[in-house]
């Protein structure tokens, strides 16, 4: 950390450009900057919510999202996040607090959605170089555009559509074993299985 | 130290956030305290991130961004910067301060349970918290279903290896579980039933109310 902070020009050159727009809310509630990311976010959160079946709450969806965005921006960190990343991270925990909503009341909850589900960077001592993050989501990206559409189609439906590696069996009319073994394939290429199980 | 941990495909339900209540709670458990697991999930939050923006886009409603900035000029308490101040964990927001001080169910010898299932309403698995007194044993049983297990104090053995403080522990109808507690503390996990417990040994009936 203290290396980033000693060369502020090129730890700057390591930020991507949402997460300068997320700072500058952060710290000036810069309406501009925060206008800027709506446009290039909400699109993709009104999907999300309309591939998870929700659509009816797709527009709600979006201004909750964007609401904690706009009341969390303080705490975000770039050198612990890409800005994608923990918006994707905020989506999620908005759509589960919604469902769970729905569900039942408040006061039945013993436990808050972000007990269960955290933003990454909030609540977490731990420092990671933004150098290790920014490469992760570069090299997802190059490794998902060597995924065979099988393996892709998979992960979307989990990510996308909310569905367990059961419903995707049962939607591709394929065995479970099957789904479970294109995860891991995947998962193998994005190096987050274990190389080793006693790490 | 951390040895036993979720495998890559319950980390990926969770960074989707498709996973049950109980389920997501023991994977934040072990993430506390397990560095190379955090790392792995942040590469997953950032898969989901980057399948996110590889679909399709639908535009939001030509009103939507006024009626945001409207929710933050009219209700500055809504809208207010969130204070990143030291929270409970989620531990002690369920169960208080020392898990050992719990009214515990004495079941059969060295073993003690709570059933905590009605903190989490409307899931359909049995959430249990199962204490073995330091060195005593379990009776030998199988699950019919999935059994995921979190160590949150002491540790236990059994065939498998041995399972220390936040070590995790996925169960199946295959294995035959005897786990023996070890150590000086006794041994409290936490642990998720997908389908009822079957009993090998003869102390099946007594321990019918608990392992039901």
């Amino acid at each position: 950390m203290t290396t980033l902070d000693q060369q502020p020009a090129k730890a700057e050159g390591r930020k991507d450009p949402w997460g300068v727009l997320l700072e500058k809310v952060g710290k000036t509630q810069d309406r501009a900057a925060y206008h800027a990311l709506f446009e290039h976010f909400a699109p993709q959160i009104k999907y999300y919510a309309i591939s998870n079946g929700i659509a009816s709450h797709a527009e709600e969806l979006v201004q909750e999202v964007f609401i904690s965005i706009w009341r969390r921006s303080c705490l975000y960190d770039w050198r612990k996040a890409a800005a994608s990343t923990w918006i994707f991270t905020i989506a999620r925990n908005q759509r589960i607090d919604m469902l769970r909503k729905m569900k039942r009341s408040s006061a039945e909850m013993a436990i808050e959605t972000e007990d269960l589900w955290q933003i990454p960077g909030e609540n977490e001592d731990e420092p990671v170089t933004s150098l290790h993050r920014l490469m992760s989501e570069r090299r997802i990206r190059e490794s998902l555009s060597q995924l065979p559409e099988e393996q892709i189609t998979v992960i979307a439906k989990v990510y996308m559509e909310h569905k367990s590696h059961q419903m995707v069996a049962d939607e591709l009319d394929i065995p479970l074993g099957t789904v479970k073994s294109r995860v891991r394939l995947a998962l193998n290429k994005l190096k987050v299985i274990l190389q080793d199980q006693n790490v | 130290m951390t040895r036993h941990h979720p495998d890559s495909l319950s980390l990926m339900e969770y960074s989707a956030g498709n996973l049950s209540e109980p389920h997501a709670l023991c994977i934040r458990l072990h993430l506390d305290q397990c560095p190379h697991c955090r790392s792995r999930v942040d590469t997953l939050n950032s898969l989901g991130a980057v399948m996110m923006d590889q679909q399709p886009k639908v535009s939001v409603s030509d009103t939507s961004f006024e009626q945001l900035l409207a929710r933050i000029d009219e209700a500055p308490q809504t809208s207010q910067p969130v204070v990143n101040s030291p929270r409970l964990s989620p531990l002690q927001k369920l169960l208080g301060d020392d898990i050992n001080d719990l009214p515990w169910k004495r079941q059969l010898g060295d073993v003690s349970v709570l059933d905590i299932s009605e903190k989490f309403p409307g899931q359909e698995e049995r959430v249990v918290l199962q204490k073995l007194v330091a060195g005593g044993k379990a009776p030998a049983h199988t699950h019919r279903g999935t059994e995921t297990t979190i160590v949150l104090q002491g540790a236990f053995s059994d065939s498998k290896g041995v399972f220390n403080q936040w070590d995790f522990v996925v169960l199946t109808d295959q294995d035959v579980h005897k786990p023996v507690a070890i150590g000086h503390e006794d041994c409290i996990t936490l642990s998720i039933l997908s389908a009822p417990l079957k009993l090998t040994g003869t102390f099946g009936r007594l321990l019918n109310p608990f392992l039901r």
